[in-house]
Protein backbone atom coordinates (compact mmCIF):
# COMPACT_ATOMS: atom_id res chain seq x y z
CA UNK A 1 0.00 0.00 0.00
CA UNK A 2 2.50 2.59 1.19
CA UNK A 3 6.14 1.73 0.83
CA UNK A 4 9.19 3.87 1.11
CA UNK A 5 12.94 3.94 1.28
CA UNK A 6 14.20 7.42 2.06
CA UNK A 7 17.22 9.23 3.42
CA UNK A 8 17.38 12.77 4.68
CA UNK A 9 20.05 14.83 6.40
CA UNK A 10 19.16 18.10 8.13
CA UNK A 11 21.96 19.52 10.23
CA UNK A 12 22.78 16.88 12.80
CA UNK A 13 19.59 14.96 12.24
CA UNK A 14 19.78 12.00 9.94
CA UNK A 15 16.74 10.01 8.88
CA UNK A 16 16.88 6.66 7.15
CA UNK A 17 13.64 4.83 6.77
CA UNK A 18 12.67 1.79 4.79
CA UNK A 19 9.41 -0.02 5.28
CA UNK A 20 6.28 -1.14 3.58
CA UNK A 21 2.80 -1.04 5.07
CA UNK A 22 0.04 -3.39 4.05
CA UNK A 23 -2.39 -3.19 6.98
CA UNK A 24 -5.19 -0.61 6.91
CA UNK A 25 -3.96 1.24 10.00
CA UNK A 26 -0.40 1.49 11.24
CA UNK A 27 0.77 3.25 14.35
CA UNK A 28 4.00 5.20 14.04
CA UNK A 29 5.43 5.23 17.50
CA UNK A 30 8.37 7.22 18.85
CA UNK A 31 9.35 9.86 21.35
CA UNK A 32 9.50 13.52 20.39
CA UNK A 33 12.45 14.30 18.15
CA UNK A 34 12.55 10.72 16.88
CA UNK A 35 11.73 11.75 13.32
CA UNK A 36 8.01 10.92 13.31
CA UNK A 37 6.90 14.30 12.03
CA UNK A 38 9.75 14.52 9.53
CA UNK A 39 8.62 11.20 8.10
CA UNK A 40 5.07 12.50 7.90
CA UNK A 41 6.25 15.60 6.05
CA UNK A 42 8.14 13.42 3.58
CA UNK A 43 5.07 11.31 2.86
CA UNK A 44 2.80 14.33 2.53
CA UNK A 45 5.29 16.13 0.29
CA UNK A 46 5.84 18.98 2.75
CA UNK A 47 9.54 18.13 2.84
CA UNK A 48 11.69 16.19 0.42
CA UNK A 49 14.14 13.38 1.04
CA UNK A 50 17.70 13.75 -0.20
CA UNK A 51 17.50 10.31 -1.70
CA UNK A 52 15.18 7.40 -2.18
CA UNK A 53 11.60 6.76 -3.20
CA UNK A 54 8.06 6.78 -1.86
CA UNK A 55 5.22 4.82 -3.34
CA UNK A 56 1.48 4.82 -2.69
CA UNK A 57 -0.06 1.78 -4.31
CA UNK A 58 1.60 1.60 -7.71
CA UNK A 59 2.14 5.34 -7.96
CA UNK A 60 5.46 6.91 -7.11
CA UNK A 61 5.06 10.04 -5.01
CA UNK A 62 8.77 10.62 -4.99
CA UNK A 63 11.68 9.00 -6.75
CA UNK A 64 15.03 10.75 -6.66
CA UNK A 65 16.59 8.69 -9.45
CA UNK A 66 13.57 9.02 -11.75
CA UNK A 67 13.19 12.69 -10.90
CA UNK A 68 9.64 12.24 -9.64
CA UNK A 69 8.45 14.60 -6.93
CA UNK A 70 4.71 15.17 -6.73
CA UNK A 71 3.69 18.35 -4.97
CA UNK A 72 1.50 17.98 -1.87
CA UNK A 73 -1.67 18.82 -3.79
CA UNK A 74 -1.03 16.00 -6.27
CA UNK A 75 -0.35 13.27 -3.72
CA UNK A 76 -3.86 12.50 -2.49
CA UNK A 77 -2.47 12.20 1.02
CA UNK A 78 -4.53 13.82 3.76
CA UNK A 79 -2.97 15.25 6.89
CA UNK A 80 -4.50 15.97 10.27
CA UNK A 81 -2.15 17.85 12.59
CA UNK A 82 -2.15 18.00 16.35
CA UNK A 83 -3.82 21.40 16.59
CA UNK A 84 -6.32 20.69 13.81
CA UNK A 85 -5.14 23.81 11.94
CA UNK A 86 -8.58 24.98 10.88
CA UNK A 87 -8.49 28.11 8.75
CA UNK A 88 -9.48 30.82 11.23
CA UNK A 89 -10.92 33.13 8.58
CA UNK A 90 -13.37 30.55 7.24
CA UNK A 91 -16.53 29.10 8.76
CA UNK A 92 -16.60 25.45 9.75
CA UNK A 93 -18.57 24.66 6.61
CA UNK A 94 -16.05 26.41 4.36
CA UNK A 95 -13.23 24.67 6.16
CA UNK A 96 -14.88 21.32 5.52
CA UNK A 97 -15.36 22.07 1.84
CA UNK A 98 -11.89 23.54 1.23
CA UNK A 99 -10.50 20.33 -0.25
CA UNK A 100 -13.88 19.00 -1.41
CA UNK A 101 -14.46 21.80 -3.90
CA UNK A 102 -10.95 21.50 -5.26
CA UNK A 103 -11.56 18.07 -6.74
CA UNK A 104 -13.90 16.97 -9.51
CA UNK A 105 -17.18 15.19 -8.76
CA UNK A 106 -15.68 11.99 -10.07
CA UNK A 107 -12.80 12.14 -7.61
CA UNK A 108 -15.11 12.61 -4.62
CA UNK A 109 -15.22 9.41 -2.64
CA UNK A 110 -17.22 10.59 0.34
CA UNK A 111 -20.44 12.47 0.51
CA UNK A 112 -20.49 15.69 2.50
CA UNK A 113 -23.46 14.62 4.61
CA UNK A 114 -22.01 11.18 5.18
CA UNK A 115 -18.89 12.69 6.77
CA UNK A 116 -20.84 15.31 8.71
CA UNK A 117 -23.04 12.59 10.19
CA UNK A 118 -20.16 10.24 10.83
CA UNK A 119 -18.30 12.87 12.84
CA UNK A 120 -21.44 14.46 14.32
CA UNK A 121 -20.50 18.01 13.36
CA UNK A 122 -23.75 19.10 11.66
CA UNK A 123 -24.57 21.61 14.40
CA UNK A 124 -21.19 23.35 14.02
CA UNK A 125 -21.31 24.23 10.33
CA UNK A 126 -22.08 27.93 10.73
CA UNK A 127 -19.61 28.52 13.54
CA UNK A 128 -16.14 29.95 13.35
CA UNK A 129 -13.18 27.75 14.34
CA UNK A 130 -12.46 29.93 17.38
CA UNK A 131 -15.88 29.09 18.78
CA UNK A 132 -15.20 25.35 18.81
CA UNK A 133 -13.83 23.23 21.62
CA UNK A 134 -10.62 21.27 21.10
CA UNK A 135 -12.46 18.05 20.39
CA UNK A 136 -14.84 19.70 17.94
CA UNK A 137 -11.95 21.33 16.10
CA UNK A 138 -10.24 18.00 15.75
CA UNK A 139 -13.38 16.38 14.33
CA UNK A 140 -13.80 19.20 11.81
CA UNK A 141 -10.12 18.91 10.88
CA UNK A 142 -10.60 15.20 10.32
CA UNK A 143 -13.75 15.79 8.27
CA UNK A 144 -11.99 18.38 6.15
CA UNK A 145 -9.16 15.96 5.38
CA UNK A 146 -11.62 13.16 4.53
CA UNK A 147 -13.72 15.32 2.21
CA UNK A 148 -10.65 16.00 0.07
CA UNK A 149 -10.91 12.27 -0.76
CA UNK A 150 -7.36 11.24 0.06
CA UNK A 151 -6.15 7.77 -0.76
CA UNK A 152 -4.11 7.75 2.43
CA UNK A 153 -4.48 9.60 5.70
CA UNK A 154 -1.75 10.81 8.05
CA UNK A 155 -2.78 11.60 11.60
CA UNK A 156 -0.05 13.49 13.44
CA UNK A 157 -0.75 13.16 17.17
CA UNK A 158 -4.33 14.25 16.63
CA UNK A 159 -5.17 13.83 20.31
CA UNK A 160 -2.00 15.22 21.87
CA UNK A 161 -3.44 18.63 22.67
CA UNK A 162 -6.67 17.27 24.13
CA UNK A 163 -7.14 16.37 27.77
CA UNK A 164 -7.69 12.79 28.82
CA UNK A 165 -11.49 12.93 28.86
CA UNK A 166 -11.69 14.40 25.38
CA UNK A 167 -9.29 11.83 23.98
CA UNK A 168 -11.76 9.15 24.97
CA UNK A 169 -14.45 11.03 23.06
CA UNK A 170 -12.46 11.40 19.85
CA UNK A 171 -11.01 7.91 19.64
CA UNK A 172 -14.37 6.31 18.73
CA UNK A 173 -14.63 8.71 15.78
CA UNK A 174 -11.21 7.66 14.55
CA UNK A 175 -12.27 4.08 14.92
CA UNK A 176 -15.39 4.82 12.87
CA UNK A 177 -13.29 6.37 10.13
CA UNK A 178 -11.17 3.27 10.11
CA UNK A 179 -14.03 0.75 10.24
CA UNK A 180 -16.65 2.47 8.08
CA UNK A 181 -14.59 4.27 5.45
CA UNK A 182 -11.80 1.74 5.08
CA UNK A 183 -9.27 4.47 4.47
CA UNK A 184 -5.68 3.37 5.07
CA UNK A 185 -3.84 5.55 7.52
CA UNK A 186 -0.79 6.14 9.65
CA UNK A 187 -1.48 7.19 13.18
CA UNK A 188 1.48 9.01 14.68
CA UNK A 189 1.71 9.07 18.44
CA UNK A 190 3.99 8.80 21.42
CA UNK A 191 1.19 7.03 23.29
CA UNK A 192 0.99 3.31 22.74
CA UNK A 193 -2.48 3.26 24.32
CA UNK A 194 -3.88 5.57 21.66
CA UNK A 195 -2.31 3.51 18.91
CA UNK A 196 -3.68 0.27 20.32
CA UNK A 197 -7.17 1.75 20.26
CA UNK A 198 -6.95 1.70 16.49
CA UNK A 199 -4.47 -0.94 15.54
CA UNK A 200 -1.84 -3.33 16.78
CA UNK A 201 0.33 -2.78 13.73
CA UNK A 202 3.31 -0.72 14.69
CA UNK A 203 6.33 1.05 13.26
CA UNK A 204 8.80 2.16 15.91
CA UNK A 205 11.10 5.03 15.09
CA UNK A 206 13.94 6.39 17.20
CA UNK A 207 16.63 8.92 16.32
CA UNK A 208 15.77 8.77 12.66
CA UNK A 209 15.94 5.01 12.43
CA UNK A 210 13.14 2.47 12.05
CA UNK A 211 13.66 -0.01 14.88
CA UNK A 212 10.87 -2.38 14.03
CA UNK A 213 7.69 -2.92 12.06
CA UNK A 214 4.95 -5.45 12.51
CA UNK A 215 2.61 -6.66 15.21
CA UNK A 216 2.79 -4.63 18.42
CA UNK A 217 3.61 -7.60 20.64
CA UNK A 218 6.47 -8.81 18.48
CA UNK A 219 7.86 -5.35 17.81
CA UNK A 220 7.85 -4.15 21.40
CA UNK A 221 9.62 -7.29 22.62
CA UNK A 222 12.36 -7.08 20.02
CA UNK A 223 15.85 -6.44 21.36
CA UNK A 224 16.34 -3.27 19.26
CA UNK A 225 13.17 -1.70 20.59
CA UNK A 226 13.91 -2.49 24.23
CA UNK A 227 15.43 0.87 25.15
CA UNK A 228 12.59 2.81 23.59
CA UNK A 229 10.01 0.53 25.20
CA UNK A 230 11.67 0.85 28.59
CA UNK A 231 11.79 4.62 28.40
CA UNK A 232 8.04 4.61 27.78
CA UNK A 233 7.38 2.30 30.75
CA UNK A 234 6.70 -0.71 28.60
CA UNK A 235 9.23 -3.07 30.18
CA UNK A 236 6.62 -5.75 30.78
CA UNK A 237 3.67 -6.35 28.52
CA UNK A 238 1.33 -9.26 29.00
CA UNK A 239 -1.84 -10.38 27.30
CA UNK A 240 -4.75 -11.13 29.60
CA UNK A 241 -8.35 -12.19 29.17
CA UNK A 242 -11.00 -10.36 31.18
CA UNK A 243 -12.99 -12.77 33.33
CA UNK A 244 -15.18 -10.49 35.41
CA UNK A 245 -15.70 -7.01 36.80
CA UNK A 246 -16.10 -7.29 40.56
CA UNK A 247 -17.59 -3.96 41.56
CA UNK A 248 -17.86 -4.93 45.25
CA UNK A 249 -14.14 -5.56 45.59
CA UNK A 250 -13.17 -2.83 43.12
CA UNK A 251 -11.32 -5.12 40.75
CA UNK A 252 -11.43 -6.27 37.22
CA UNK A 253 -10.32 -9.87 37.24
CA UNK A 254 -8.32 -11.29 34.37
CA UNK A 255 -6.65 -14.52 33.52
CA UNK A 256 -3.18 -15.01 32.11
CA UNK A 257 -2.37 -18.55 31.07
CA UNK A 258 -4.27 -20.15 33.93
CA UNK A 259 -3.21 -17.59 36.54
CA UNK A 260 -5.67 -15.07 37.92
CA UNK A 261 -4.78 -11.36 38.16
CA UNK A 262 -6.59 -8.67 40.09
CA UNK A 263 -6.55 -5.42 38.13
CA UNK A 264 -7.96 -1.95 38.73
CA UNK A 265 -11.66 -1.80 37.93
CA UNK A 266 -12.24 -0.68 34.34
CA UNK A 267 -15.16 -0.36 32.00
CA UNK A 268 -13.04 -0.16 28.86
CA UNK A 269 -13.18 -3.89 28.27
CA UNK A 270 -15.97 -6.43 28.33
CA UNK A 271 -15.84 -9.92 29.74
CA UNK A 272 -14.07 -12.22 27.33
CA UNK A 273 -11.98 -9.40 25.81
CA UNK A 274 -8.31 -10.02 25.42
CA UNK A 275 -6.16 -7.02 26.25
CA UNK A 276 -2.59 -5.85 26.71
CA UNK A 277 -1.42 -4.91 30.18
CA UNK A 278 1.79 -3.20 31.13
CA UNK A 279 3.66 -3.16 34.43
CA UNK A 280 6.82 -1.12 35.02
CA UNK A 281 9.63 -3.34 36.20
CA UNK A 282 10.23 -1.03 39.17
CA UNK A 283 6.64 -1.54 40.31
CA UNK A 284 7.16 -5.23 41.08
CA UNK A 285 8.44 -6.43 44.44
CA UNK A 286 10.05 -9.79 45.21
CA UNK A 287 9.40 -12.12 48.17
CA UNK A 288 10.89 -15.48 48.92
CA UNK A 289 7.66 -16.81 50.40
CA UNK A 290 3.97 -16.24 49.94
CA UNK A 291 2.95 -13.42 52.29
CA UNK A 292 -0.45 -13.51 53.90
CA UNK A 293 -2.10 -10.40 55.32
CA UNK A 294 -0.74 -7.89 52.83
CA UNK A 295 -2.58 -5.27 50.79
CA UNK A 296 -0.83 -6.26 47.57
CA UNK A 297 -3.36 -8.28 45.63
CA UNK A 298 -1.22 -10.23 43.21
CA UNK A 299 1.43 -12.70 44.31
CA UNK A 300 2.65 -14.70 41.38
CA UNK A 301 5.07 -17.54 41.70
CA UNK A 302 8.02 -17.58 39.31
CA UNK A 303 11.58 -18.67 38.84
CA UNK A 304 14.68 -16.46 38.60
CA UNK A 305 16.37 -17.01 35.26
CA UNK A 306 19.13 -14.42 35.25
CA UNK A 307 20.01 -10.88 36.28
CA UNK A 308 21.92 -7.83 35.14
CA UNK A 309 23.59 -5.63 37.74
CA UNK A 310 23.65 -1.86 37.26
CA UNK A 311 24.82 0.84 39.66
CA UNK A 312 21.35 1.73 40.86
CA UNK A 313 19.40 -1.45 40.27
CA UNK A 314 19.52 -5.13 39.58
CA UNK A 315 17.27 -6.25 36.73
CA UNK A 316 15.97 -9.74 37.31
CA UNK A 317 14.48 -11.85 34.58
CA UNK A 318 11.76 -14.00 36.09
CA UNK A 319 10.01 -16.81 34.30
CA UNK A 320 6.34 -17.32 35.01
CA UNK A 321 4.90 -20.21 33.05
CA UNK A 322 5.78 -19.48 29.45
CA UNK A 323 6.17 -15.70 29.87
CA UNK A 324 8.89 -13.68 31.52
CA UNK A 325 8.86 -10.49 33.56
CA UNK A 326 11.65 -7.98 34.14
CA UNK A 327 11.84 -6.86 37.75
CA UNK A 328 14.09 -4.05 39.00
CA UNK A 329 15.19 -4.13 42.63
CA UNK A 330 17.92 -2.20 44.42
CA UNK A 331 21.36 -3.78 44.88
CA UNK A 332 20.74 -3.79 48.64
CA UNK A 333 17.47 -5.71 48.27
CA UNK A 334 19.28 -8.10 45.97
CA UNK A 335 22.02 -8.88 48.51
CA UNK A 336 19.63 -8.94 51.49
CA UNK A 337 17.52 -11.59 49.81
CA UNK A 338 20.58 -13.54 48.64
CA UNK A 339 18.82 -14.60 45.45
CA UNK A 340 20.04 -17.51 43.37
CA UNK A 341 19.44 -18.67 39.84
CA UNK A 342 16.52 -21.06 39.42
CA UNK A 343 15.21 -20.07 42.81
CA UNK A 344 11.42 -19.97 43.22
CA UNK A 345 10.18 -16.55 44.30
CA UNK A 346 6.93 -14.55 44.39
CA UNK A 347 6.37 -11.41 42.34
CA UNK A 348 4.25 -8.95 44.30
CA UNK A 349 2.24 -6.59 42.11
CA UNK A 350 -0.35 -4.10 43.33
CA UNK A 351 -3.54 -4.12 41.28
CA UNK A 352 -3.09 -0.40 40.60
CA UNK A 353 0.36 -1.01 39.09
CA UNK A 354 -1.19 -2.55 36.00
CA UNK A 355 -2.02 -0.25 33.11
CA UNK A 356 -4.41 -1.26 30.39
CA UNK A 357 -2.84 -0.57 27.02
CA UNK A 358 -5.55 -1.75 24.69
CA UNK A 359 -7.47 -4.57 23.19
CA UNK A 360 -5.72 -7.25 21.18
CA UNK A 361 -7.05 -7.82 17.69
CA UNK B 1 -10.15 80.38 10.52
CA UNK B 2 -11.26 77.26 8.67
CA UNK B 3 -11.87 78.85 5.34
CA UNK B 4 -8.95 77.34 3.50
CA UNK B 5 -7.47 79.52 0.80
CA UNK B 6 -7.34 77.92 -2.68
CA UNK B 7 -3.59 77.45 -2.24
CA UNK B 8 -4.02 75.72 1.11
CA UNK B 9 -6.77 73.52 -0.26
CA UNK B 10 -4.71 72.45 -3.27
CA UNK B 11 -1.77 71.74 -0.94
CA UNK B 12 -3.94 69.39 1.08
CA UNK B 13 -5.23 67.65 -2.04
CA UNK B 14 -1.71 67.34 -3.45
CA UNK B 15 -0.54 65.79 -0.19
CA UNK B 16 -3.37 63.27 -0.26
CA UNK B 17 -2.69 62.49 -3.91
CA UNK B 18 1.02 61.92 -3.34
CA UNK B 19 0.43 59.81 -0.21
CA UNK B 20 -2.27 57.63 -1.77
CA UNK B 21 -0.20 57.07 -4.90
CA UNK B 22 2.78 56.25 -2.75
CA UNK B 23 0.87 53.62 -0.75
CA UNK B 24 -0.67 52.34 -3.97
CA UNK B 25 2.60 51.66 -5.73
CA UNK B 26 4.29 49.97 -2.75
CA UNK B 27 1.35 47.80 -1.69
CA UNK B 28 1.95 44.81 -3.95
CA UNK B 29 5.78 44.96 -3.82
CA UNK B 30 5.41 45.33 -0.04
CA UNK B 31 3.27 42.18 0.26
CA UNK B 32 5.65 40.26 -1.97
CA UNK B 33 8.77 41.41 -0.12
CA UNK B 34 7.18 40.84 3.30
CA UNK B 35 6.19 37.34 2.28
CA UNK B 36 9.63 36.61 0.82
CA UNK B 37 11.40 37.74 3.98
CA UNK B 38 8.93 35.95 6.27
CA UNK B 39 8.88 32.61 4.49
CA UNK B 40 12.17 32.05 2.74
CA UNK B 41 15.82 31.88 3.60
CA UNK B 42 18.11 32.75 0.75
CA UNK B 43 21.61 34.01 0.14
CA UNK B 44 21.76 37.76 0.55
CA UNK B 45 18.61 37.94 2.69
CA UNK B 46 20.27 40.06 5.38
CA UNK B 47 21.69 42.35 2.75
CA UNK B 48 18.30 42.81 1.09
CA UNK B 49 16.74 43.40 4.47
CA UNK B 50 19.42 45.99 5.27
CA UNK B 51 19.05 47.85 2.00
CA UNK B 52 15.26 47.96 2.41
CA UNK B 53 15.66 49.48 5.83
CA UNK B 54 18.22 52.09 4.77
CA UNK B 55 15.65 54.87 4.18
CA UNK B 56 14.49 54.36 7.76
CA UNK B 57 17.94 55.02 9.23
CA UNK B 58 19.58 57.34 6.70
CA UNK B 59 18.96 61.09 7.01
CA UNK B 60 16.05 61.67 4.58
CA UNK B 61 18.12 64.33 2.84
CA UNK B 62 20.65 61.64 1.93
CA UNK B 63 17.93 59.47 0.41
CA UNK B 64 16.63 62.47 -1.51
CA UNK B 65 20.10 63.35 -2.73
CA UNK B 66 20.73 59.76 -3.83
CA UNK B 67 17.47 59.88 -5.78
CA UNK B 68 18.53 63.13 -7.36
CA UNK B 69 21.89 61.66 -8.35
CA UNK B 70 20.26 58.63 -9.89
CA UNK B 71 17.03 59.98 -11.29
CA UNK B 72 17.65 63.68 -11.81
CA UNK B 73 17.81 64.76 -15.39
CA UNK B 74 21.60 64.48 -15.29
CA UNK B 75 21.48 61.26 -13.24
CA UNK B 76 22.53 57.98 -14.82
CA UNK B 77 19.02 56.53 -14.82
CA UNK B 78 17.18 59.82 -15.12
CA UNK B 79 19.08 60.82 -18.24
CA UNK B 80 18.23 57.57 -19.95
CA UNK B 81 14.57 57.75 -18.89
CA UNK B 82 14.32 61.24 -20.30
CA UNK B 83 16.06 60.42 -23.56
CA UNK B 84 14.09 57.24 -24.17
CA UNK B 85 10.63 58.10 -22.85
CA UNK B 86 10.77 61.81 -22.08
CA UNK B 87 9.93 60.96 -18.48
CA UNK B 88 11.34 63.24 -15.86
CA UNK B 89 10.79 62.56 -12.20
CA UNK B 90 12.84 65.38 -10.70
CA UNK B 91 10.76 68.44 -9.76
CA UNK B 92 7.47 66.70 -10.56
CA UNK B 93 4.78 65.27 -8.28
CA UNK B 94 5.63 61.80 -9.61
CA UNK B 95 9.09 62.24 -8.16
CA UNK B 96 7.48 63.19 -4.86
CA UNK B 97 5.50 59.95 -4.99
CA UNK B 98 8.69 58.00 -5.60
CA UNK B 99 10.52 59.70 -2.74
CA UNK B 100 7.70 59.16 -0.24
CA UNK B 101 7.18 55.59 -1.47
CA UNK B 102 10.82 54.78 -0.87
CA UNK B 103 10.71 56.34 2.58
CA UNK B 104 7.58 54.46 3.64
CA UNK B 105 8.36 51.10 2.01
CA UNK B 106 10.28 49.68 5.01
CA UNK B 107 7.34 50.41 7.32
CA UNK B 108 4.99 48.61 4.97
CA UNK B 109 7.30 45.61 4.61
CA UNK B 110 7.98 45.32 8.35
CA UNK B 111 4.34 45.20 9.21
CA UNK B 112 3.42 42.67 6.50
CA UNK B 113 6.44 40.52 7.21
CA UNK B 114 5.55 40.33 10.88
CA UNK B 115 1.98 39.39 10.20
CA UNK B 116 2.96 36.65 7.72
CA UNK B 117 5.57 35.27 10.15
CA UNK B 118 2.78 34.94 12.69
CA UNK B 119 0.69 32.73 10.41
CA UNK B 120 1.28 29.10 11.32
CA UNK B 121 3.01 27.55 8.33
CA UNK B 122 1.03 24.38 8.99
CA UNK B 123 -2.10 26.20 7.81
CA UNK B 124 -0.44 26.60 4.42
CA UNK B 125 0.77 23.01 4.50
CA UNK B 126 -2.73 21.75 5.27
CA UNK B 127 -4.15 23.74 2.39
CA UNK B 128 -1.55 22.20 0.08
CA UNK B 129 -2.43 18.71 1.24
CA UNK B 130 -6.11 19.55 0.65
CA UNK B 131 -5.35 20.13 -3.00
CA UNK B 132 -4.45 23.81 -3.25
CA UNK B 133 -1.52 24.79 -5.43
CA UNK B 134 1.15 27.00 -3.88
CA UNK B 135 -0.36 30.08 -5.50
CA UNK B 136 -3.90 29.12 -4.55
CA UNK B 137 -2.80 28.49 -1.00
CA UNK B 138 -1.22 31.94 -0.87
CA UNK B 139 -4.37 33.67 -2.04
CA UNK B 140 -6.85 31.66 0.03
CA UNK B 141 -4.91 31.24 3.27
CA UNK B 142 -1.82 33.44 3.61
CA UNK B 143 -3.18 36.64 2.12
CA UNK B 144 -6.52 36.75 3.97
CA UNK B 145 -4.75 36.05 7.26
CA UNK B 146 -2.20 38.76 6.57
CA UNK B 147 -4.86 41.42 5.98
CA UNK B 148 -4.55 43.04 9.42
CA UNK B 149 -0.82 43.44 8.83
CA UNK B 150 -1.38 44.75 5.33
CA UNK B 151 -3.82 47.36 6.62
CA UNK B 152 -1.53 48.44 9.44
CA UNK B 153 1.37 48.63 7.03
CA UNK B 154 -0.63 50.71 4.59
CA UNK B 155 -1.74 53.17 7.26
CA UNK B 156 1.79 53.52 8.59
CA UNK B 157 3.06 54.07 5.07
CA UNK B 158 0.31 56.59 4.39
CA UNK B 159 1.12 58.55 7.54
CA UNK B 160 4.82 58.44 6.77
CA UNK B 161 4.11 59.72 3.25
CA UNK B 162 2.02 62.61 4.57
CA UNK B 163 4.87 63.67 6.81
CA UNK B 164 7.75 63.13 4.40
CA UNK B 165 9.88 66.25 4.14
CA UNK B 166 13.61 65.79 3.68
CA UNK B 167 13.76 63.38 0.76
CA UNK B 168 10.96 65.18 -1.05
CA UNK B 169 12.40 68.67 -0.82
CA UNK B 170 15.85 67.42 -1.80
CA UNK B 171 14.71 65.36 -4.76
CA UNK B 172 11.80 67.32 -6.22
CA UNK B 173 12.12 70.72 -4.60
CA UNK B 174 9.37 72.90 -3.19
CA UNK B 175 7.18 73.83 -6.16
CA UNK B 176 3.69 75.09 -5.51
CA UNK B 177 0.92 72.85 -6.87
CA UNK B 178 3.51 70.31 -7.99
CA UNK B 179 5.64 69.12 -5.10
CA UNK B 180 4.71 71.39 -2.19
CA UNK B 181 3.05 68.88 0.15
CA UNK B 182 1.73 69.77 3.62
CA UNK B 183 5.02 69.72 5.53
CA UNK B 184 6.76 71.66 2.78
CA UNK B 185 3.95 74.23 2.71
CA UNK B 186 3.99 74.65 6.49
CA UNK B 187 7.73 75.14 6.37
CA UNK B 188 7.33 77.72 3.59
CA UNK B 189 4.59 79.67 5.39
CA UNK B 190 6.71 79.82 8.54
CA UNK B 191 9.51 81.38 6.53
CA UNK B 192 7.44 84.27 5.18
CA UNK B 193 5.94 87.26 7.07
CA UNK B 194 2.19 86.84 7.85
CA UNK B 195 2.31 83.17 6.92
CA UNK B 196 1.60 82.09 10.50
CA UNK B 197 -2.15 81.80 10.09
CA UNK B 198 -1.86 79.63 6.99
CA UNK B 199 0.81 77.51 8.67
CA UNK B 200 -1.45 76.94 11.65
CA UNK B 201 -4.42 75.96 9.50
CA UNK B 202 -2.28 73.44 7.65
CA UNK B 203 -0.92 72.25 10.98
CA UNK B 204 -4.47 71.48 12.12
CA UNK B 205 -5.20 69.76 8.80
CA UNK B 206 -2.11 67.62 9.32
CA UNK B 207 -3.22 66.62 12.79
CA UNK B 208 -6.71 65.77 11.56
CA UNK B 209 -5.39 63.66 8.67
CA UNK B 210 -2.91 61.78 10.83
CA UNK B 211 -5.38 61.20 13.64
CA UNK B 212 -8.02 60.16 11.12
CA UNK B 213 -5.65 57.60 9.61
CA UNK B 214 -4.83 56.19 13.04
CA UNK B 215 -8.48 55.96 14.07
CA UNK B 216 -9.39 54.38 10.76
CA UNK B 217 -6.60 51.82 11.14
CA UNK B 218 -7.73 51.02 14.68
CA UNK B 219 -11.29 50.56 13.48
CA UNK B 220 -10.31 48.32 10.58
CA UNK B 221 -7.98 46.29 12.78
CA UNK B 222 -10.76 45.72 15.26
CA UNK B 223 -13.10 44.69 12.48
CA UNK B 224 -10.65 42.22 10.98
CA UNK B 225 -9.76 40.86 14.41
CA UNK B 226 -13.45 40.23 15.00
CA UNK B 227 -13.76 38.69 11.59
CA UNK B 228 -10.83 36.33 12.20
CA UNK B 229 -11.92 35.77 15.77
CA UNK B 230 -15.44 34.90 14.73
CA UNK B 231 -17.41 37.43 16.76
Amino acid sequence: MLSLDVQLQRGNFNLEANFSLDKPVTGLFGSSGSGKSTLLNLIAGLAHPDNGWLKLGNKHLFHSAKNINLSPNQREVGVVFQDSQLFPHLSVNKNLLYGYKRITKKQRRFDENEIINLLEIGHLLKKRPIQLSGGEKQRVGLGRALLASPRFLLLDEPLASLDQGLKGQILPFLKRVKDELGLPMIYISHSIEEILHLTDQLVVINQGRILGTGHFYDVIKAERVKNVANSMGLENIITATIISHDIASGHTIAEVKGKTLLLPLTNRFSIGDSCYLSIRSSEIAIAKHYISQISIQNQIKGKIISWIKNASCVSLLIKIGSTALTVDITPKAFSDLALNENEDIYCLIKAQSFSFLGKTE
Amino acid sequence: MFDLSPEEYSTMMLSLKVSLWSVGIILIPGIFTGWLLARYDFIGKSLLDGILHLPLVLPPVVTGYLLLLALGRQGFVGKWLYQQFEISLAFSWRGAVLATALMSFPLMVRSIRLSISNIDIKLEQVSRSLGASALNSFFTVTLPLAIPGIITGSILAFARSLGEFGATITFVGNIEDETRTLPLAIYTYIQVPDGAESAQRLLIISIILALGALLFSGFVEQRTANWLGGK
